[in-house]
This record gives C-alpha cells, structure tokens and sequence, in this order.
C-alpha cells in the first residue's frame, strides 16, 4: 500500500505539469483526445465527467474560475463585490472578449445567459457590470459561478457559442467526434496547438489501446488501471481522490426499520477490501460524501468494515441493485457488494431495470470549493439542496452531515482520476478534482 | 448602492496578543540573568506560537467548554496534517492550559466524564481541527475549527568556484516580462508586465509601485508572454512586445505610448536586432543588419553574443532544441548540447571573456541556470548550477556584468525577477 501511494503521490506531484525541459512551448499540431463519455451535444448541460467538462472549458468560459485550492480567479469578470448579507453581487466584465463568431461579449450577453441557466436569481446588466441579486444569502455564489452550467453563451442561428481559447468546428453526434480550432483573437492569447481531435464514447481499455497504436495522445485511466498503465513511452497523472463510489437509494427510507436496515448495509460492506482488490488501491474508503483533502474532516465517518464484525440485519430483506452495464469494474464491485451484504443477511439482486431499489454509482467531484461540490453532489442525486448559512467549516460539516442522514447514500469509497499522455504533450494540468486544464497544451517532437 | 459592496477573496488572519500567565510560586529562582534569557526564549517562542495557534486554540477551547462544561476530560489528540510534531506538542499544551483556565481539567481517561478526541487535519486552504467528544454512552459530538494554511517557500543554492550571485529584484502575481534597474540606491526599477509597465521602488522593506503605465494593444497579445525594455538616452526607456512597441514620452509627468510594430528587437549591445513573431512566442530568424555575411539564423527564442578579437560568436537556443552557432562565415549546431530555451551573456570582471548564462529543466517544476565558456566552440561548465525554485520564464542580459532572470515560484505561484552576476572565487 505504501509503495502504491508513493508511486501515486509522485505520479500526483507530475501532475502539476508535464513539461520535461527548460524549452519554451512550441507552435501547432494537433492533440488527439479519447473519453469515456459519450455525449448527443457539445454544451454545458450534456455531461459532467471530468473529461467531457475539460474539453468544454476549452470552448465555453465562466466569469470566475477555481484554482487548484479550490480559491476564485478571475476569468470573464476581472472582479466582483458583493454587499452585506449574501444576497446581492455585482461582477466587473472583461474588456476586449469576443465570441467566436466576433460580437464582443457585454454584461448583457453575460446577464441573459446567466439567467437561463439560474431562474432563481435576478440577472440584469449595469452597465458593464453584472449583477446577480438572490431570495436567499449564498455564501458561495462566485464558486458556483465556476461550474460548467454557469458558462456563457450565446446562440447564432442554433449554435451554442463561446468564447473560449478553441471554438468548435464541428460535434459529429453519430460518430461521438469533435473538432476543436485554436481562436486566434483570443482574449489571452492564441493557444498553441491549432486543434483538437476528440473521440468520444471510448471504454478505457480502448482509449489505451488507441494511445498504444499511435492514434491518441491524451486518455483517460480507470483507477484500477492507473498503476498498470505506467509502462511504455508515456505519463500517466492521477488526481487526488475524486470520484465518488457510493450506494444510492432511489426512495427515501419508509421506517426506523429501514433506515436500521440501510445502517446494516453500510457498515457491512468491506470497501478497504472492495478498494484493495476490485480498485487496486486507487482510492481511500470513506463514510462521507467530501473527500479528506477538501474538507479535513471526512475521517469522522467510518467506512464499512465487513460484516463479520458487525451485528447482522435484524431479519431478512431483499432489495434490487443496478450498475452501470458499459462498466465492468462497477459489476465486479457489485459481485462483491453482494457477498457482504448477504454475509449480514441481506439480499441484494442484481437488475438491469430502471425501477430498483438501489443503484451503485459514481459521482466525478464537480469543483475544488467544497461548498458547491456538495451543492452539485446532492443535485446530481436530487436530494435536498444543502443549507450553508456561512462559509465556516462547521456549517460545511452540519450540511454534509444532514446529507447523509437522509439515508438515501451510502459513500463508499473516493477513487482517484487517471489520465495518460504520450511523452510529447507538455503543459496539461491534472487538477485535485480530476478535471485537466490542457489551454496551455504544446507539443514536441517526439523522442524515441 | 456601490458603497454597499465589499471586495471578496482576501482571507484575513486574525492576530491576538499573546497573554502571559502570573508568575509560578513553587519554582525555584535562577539568577537574574539566566531569568533575563529564559525569558526572551520564552518570549519569542510565545510570539511565534501566538501567530499561528493562538486563534483556532481560544475557538476550539470555548467550543470544548461549551460542549462538556466544567469538569474532568480526557484528551487524545491525533495529528495528519502537515503540522510539525512540534507544534502539534505545542497545541496540546495550550489547549490544557487554556481548557484548565475555564474548569476543564485534562486527566486519565478512566478518571474522566468525557473523552475528547482531537485529530489536527487539514484541507486544501485550511488547517482543520476535528475535535469528537464523547461523554457516556450518548453519541458523540463532532466540533470543528479551521484557520487558513501557511506557505512555505524554498529555495536552494551552491558553492563557488565561480559562483551565480542572485539578487532579489521585484516578485509579483503577474508575469514579469523584463527588469531595467534605473537606480541602485534607493532600488529602483521598471517592470515590463504584459498589461502595464511599473515603475517600482523599494522602501520600508518593501516593493511599492510608483507608477503604472497601461499597456494597450488593439490585439491580443499571444501566450508565453514574452518581451524586453531598454533605457534610452533621449527618453527614458522602450519597450517591445509581440507586434507592439511602448516608448516613454517625455512629458512633465512620465507617460507611454504604444503604437503597433514589426520593427526588430535590439539582441545585445552588439547593434544587431533580430524580428520577433508579432503572433508567436519567438525571434524569426531575420537578423538586422546581420553577423558579418549571415543575414538570417534559424528561429530562435533567445541568443548571446561573446566577442573575440575579430568577430562575436553568436549563440542561438532554437526551436528545434538545438544550439546554433554563427561567427559571421560559418552555422553550426551543438548537437550535444542539451540546454533550455534561454540563454544570456554576462561579462564579469574577472574574466577575460564574456560567459553564458543558459537554462536547463531540473525537475518538472524546477529549472536551473549554469554558466559556461567557450573556450572554442564547445561549451564547459564553469559554474554550479543555481536552482530555482520554478520555472524559468525569462533570461535577458542587461549588457556587462548582468542578466536578470524571471521564474514563477512554484510554492507561492508568484512571479519572481532576480538579478544575476558572477563571483570569482571568493
């Protein structure tokens, strides 16, 4: 275990960036990209995995962005303000930004689009600023503001337009290809490769196999895959553990019974076991929704440990259990999950219908502030959203914790996110949350 | 309604005076001098705690009080942050004594009514203190403190024979694109950045900007900022980017004017200029007026000329990664040669020829900066490397003695400019 993390913590460290000598970046060329997901349109609300969201932030910018401590930075908006109570904000809009089909971006075109993607809130422009006015305090608006949701955009005869570094050429839905140009009025500077290649739909030993065959430069590692694909002439980065393996219950709990019942099941399922052998210890088994890097207080919550050391059900109880069928490490997971329930005297069956009981998932961290990581958590698995009254870490604590007394999850473990790359690419960021940041991407003759 | 707003995103860490305890009457007396300086031990010892404990251990200690309410506790505490075994000692010392002081007296935990299980953690912007107390057999109750995590800087150096000397000149967020020292004493110097040029000053032990100069450019300015500023007799300085030149006016009150350009950089005090790519991040090759017959050398991100008795060697780092030569009749590359992209020529006093300063990649996030000579036409080594605690992201000679170098410190993420020149031996 040790070896493995210290391989992973120097992998982590690389992460940082992927430059390997003193050599300025060079011009051109094209970097070719494999993911996982697959996707019916290129725009902020087809898809949130790490990879598909990278990609958007290339073409779809926010007003603000997170850094890799999960701190704001200015993007489109060069500041904000925001007055006391939480309540009313007003953002600064950059000067000299122009959508790809040339019409500069203004605080209106920024207000309307942030409008149609929060309802909630009162968006208008003031000139050139933006002002977002909310019904209730929200402490961590800016953060939320750095979600792919919260882009920018505009639409010209049906297309989704931004402003980013690369503008889409092209999004071949049938053939999950997309095409990406380098924007050369853009407002930070032109990029430096000239486009970007990306396959879509892609399990992970396929992505492998394309890196292998000369035919992808950029892929995305499985956890349990990032160790073995260490070899050849590539670098594999791994992020800190990000993504969220967890037992969601479709239904909230009916009685004590259940809620005990569901209790049972937590604390019977081995995840150091499950971590260790199913997930090659890619990850840190974990009772809580956060992962301990960005709260400092996860351990508080125990992970399952077994069954055998735990009092069993109370009496038998059958429930059905689906995966994802594209995901064969989830169904290996899920053989496993079995056992230890059944060794606690639950019955889990395993069903591809949509009506079951409870679902194995995995949830990828959207954003690097835990406030609207748990906000985006909880969306994604429509429960209630989590209350913040201020940004101290006790709140952050008391939101989770009413998060996961609802007893609809049951977190598992948290897995790292790997990514490969062949020896040439220079300048991709691996951030904390398994999202890359590749704007400053280059590439260089390759060395044998 | 503007004066409503207030601006976000600085955390601010709230300092308190340290307080001392009344004198211990059941100690022993030691003299009064050997009292004098334990007591400015303890005394430094406390001011360097206070700074950074003495805040988050007053908040967990009245959260602690509020929870148990006077009585016997235990206390186990259990540290996986990054917070040195030391001070983790530290903390628990002042939690008691500060626990004590409200009624909570720390003791075994068989004797205790609650036991308090302190795990000293930390997130990406805080420390984060978990205390779980558990009193009896009700469920225990978890309480939380943060306060926001220090930096840390490091940076290394070597030993003579000749050794690089580097001097802190300015450190800032933004991209430094190039330093002109205007004066010595008091320091004072102007920074090209790649939005403003600023004249800066240092004081009171502290950089200030005097004035700030806006850049405007009617394009944008392409990435890998890069750019160099010169003094100028007949007005104060240029400045040449990308596709752009700034020069000083000379008016009543220092101002600037940017004007769109293609006119060549100036390479060294050698007279010769070389294109820049108005869209790109290197010199194209095209030399004015030239190296003797050359007119052109291959594209380059940076060139040092040494002069010998009939002609300059000069020395490229191409984008191909390779070192070119040019003496004016004959091109050659030093295929051997494995250096950065920047190299710069500096000329110190104790040596007859001019030395080159050149760039090399010790790690993934740090470069060095070694010097060498040519003796003929290959290079040595006469110098250990300085490291640095970054990236490199310019290297410019500044003509003699000097070059200045810039990195972006990988542990504060700032950008930081150094002036460099080289000790002989002593």
């Amino acid at each position: 275990m040790k070896r493995f993390n210290s391989i992973l913590i120097a992998a982590i460290s690389l992460a940082a960036i992927s430059a390997s000598s003193a050599t300025r970046p060079h011009y051109g060329g094209t970097l070719r990209v494999s993911i996982q997901q697959s996707a019916q349109s290129f725009d902020p609300s087809a898809g949130d995995a790490p990879g598909f969201r990278s990609l958007l932030q290339l073409a779809y910018e926010t007003l603000v962005k997170l850094d890799d401590r999960g701190r704001p930075q200015p993007l489109l908006a060069t500041s904000w303000q925001v007055e006391p109570g939480n309540q009313r904000w007003r953002f600064h809009i950059r000067n000299g930004v122009i959508f790809s089909d040339g019409i500069p971006l203004d605080a209106s075109i920024a207000a309307a689009s942030l409008r149609a993607a929060n309802p909630d809130w009162k968006v208008f422009a003031l000139g050139d600023l933006v002002m977002i006015e909310t019904s209730v305090p929200m402490v961590n608006l800016v953060a939320e503001l750095a979600l792919p949701r919260n882009s920018i955009s505009r639409r010209n005869q049906g297309t989704l337009l931004g402003t980013g570094p690369f503008t889409v050429a092209q999004f071949d839905a049938a053939k999950q290809h997309l095409t990406l140009q380098a924007n050369d009025q853009y407002w930070a500077g032109r990029p430096y490769i000239d486009s970007i290649e990306a396959d879509f739909g892609k399990n992970d030993r396929d992505q492998l196999m394309l890196m292998d065959l000369g035919k992808s430069d950029l892929v995305e590692v499985a956890p349990e895959d990032i160790r073995r694909a260490q070899a050849g002439n590539r670098v594999v980065l791994a992020s800190q553990p990000a993504q969220l393996l967890a037992l969601f219950f479709t239904h909230n709990p009916r009685s004590q019974d259940e809620i005990q019942l569901r209790n049972v099941l937590a604390l019977s399922i081995d995840s150091s076991a499950l971590n260790n052998v199913v997930f090659q210890r890619a990850g840190e088994p974990s009772g809580a929704l956060l992962p301990n890097w960005l709260t400092g207080y996860a351990f508080v919550y125990p992970s399952g440990v077994g069954a055998g050391t735990r009092p069993g059900a109370p009496h038998p109880v059958t429930w059905t259990l689906s995966c994802d069928a594209n995901d064969p490490t989830a169904r290996t997971a899920a053989d496993r999950i079995l056992l230890n329930a059944r060794d606690a005297g639950i019955t889990l069956q395993i069903s591809n219908s949509d009506n079951v009981d409870v679902r194995l998932v995995r949830i990828p961290l959207p954003s690097t502030d835990p406030e609207p990581a748990l906000d985006e958590l909880a969306r994604d698995l429509q429960l209630p959203p989590p209350v913040f009254s201020d940004s101290t870490i006790a709140n952050l604590y008391s939101a989770e914790n009413s998060l996961l007394q609802s007893h609809r999850v049951l977190p598992l473990i948290h897995l790292r996110v790997g990514l490969a790359l062949r020896s040439n690419v220079h300048g991709v960021k691996l951030l904390s949350d398994g999202s890359w940041q590749i704007d400053n991407v280059w590439l260089s003759a390759e060395t044998p | 309604m503007g004066n409503g707003f207030s601006d976000v995103g600085t955390v601010q860490t709230q300092m308190q005076t340290p307080v001392y305890n009344s004198p211990n009457l059941e100690m022993t007396r030691p003299s009064l001098r050997l009292r004098w300086a334990w007591s400015l031990c303890l005394l430094f010892s406390q001011l360097s705690f206070a700074t950074d404990w003495q805040a988050p251990i007053a908040q967990l200690s009245a959260k602690i009080i509020a929870a148990t309410g006077p009585g016997v506790v235990a206390l186990e505490i259990n540290n996986r942050s990054s917070i040195s075994s030391a001070d983790a000692e530290e903390i628990r010392r002042e939690l008691v004594s500060s626990l004590s002081t409200s009624g909570v007296r720390v003791w075994q935990p068989d004797q205790a009514a609650a036991t308090i299980k302190l795990t000293l953690s930390e997130n990406l912007r805080e420390y984060v203190w978990v205390a779980e107390i558990q009193a009896g057999a009700s469920d225990s109750k978890v309480i939380l403190v943060s306060t926001p995590r220090t930096t840390f800087t490091a940076a290394a150096s070597n030993a003579p024979p000749i050794t690089i000397r580097s001097t802190a000149l300015v450190s800032q967020p933004d991209p430094i694109l190039d330093v002109a020292i205007l004066e010595n004493n008091p320091p004072r110097v102007i920074v090209l950045g790649r939005d403003a040029v600023t004249i800066q000053e240092f004081a009171n032990q502290h950089w200030s900007v005097i004035q700030s100069l806006p850049i405007t450019s009617p394009m944008p300015l392409p990435r890998d900022d890069r750019g160099r500023i010169f003094l100028r007799k007949d007005r104060l300085f240029d400045a040449y980017l990308p596709g752009l030149i700034c020069q000083s006016t000379n008016s009543s009150r220092l101002a600037m004017s940017c004007s769109p350009s293609e006119d060549p950089w100036p390479l060294q005090t050698q007279g010769i200029s070389a294109f820049f790519s108005p869209t790109r991040n290197f010199f194209t090759g095209a030399l004015v007026p030239g190296i003797g017959k050359q007119n052109s050398a291959p594209p380059f991100y940076s060139a040092a000329a040494i002069p010998r008795a009939n002609y300059s060697l000069w020395i490229f780092a191409g984008l191909d990664g390779q070192v070119h030569l040019l003496d004016g009749i004959n091109q050659q590359v030093l295929s051997r040669v494995h250096w950065g992209s920047d190299v710069a020529a500096v000329h110190p006093k104790c040596r007859p020829d001019s030395l080159i300063l050149a760039d090399a990649a010790d790690s993934e996030s740090s470069d060095s900066i070694q010097a060498f000579e040519f003796a003929d036409r290959e290079p040595a080594p006469v110098s250990p490397k300085l490291n640095l605690n970054g990236k490199v992201t310019a290297l410019w000679s500044t003509g003699g003695e000097n070059a200045v170098v810039v990195y972006k410190n990988s542990s504060s993420g700032d950008y930081e400019a150094l002036q460099l020149n080289l000790d002989c031996g002593h």
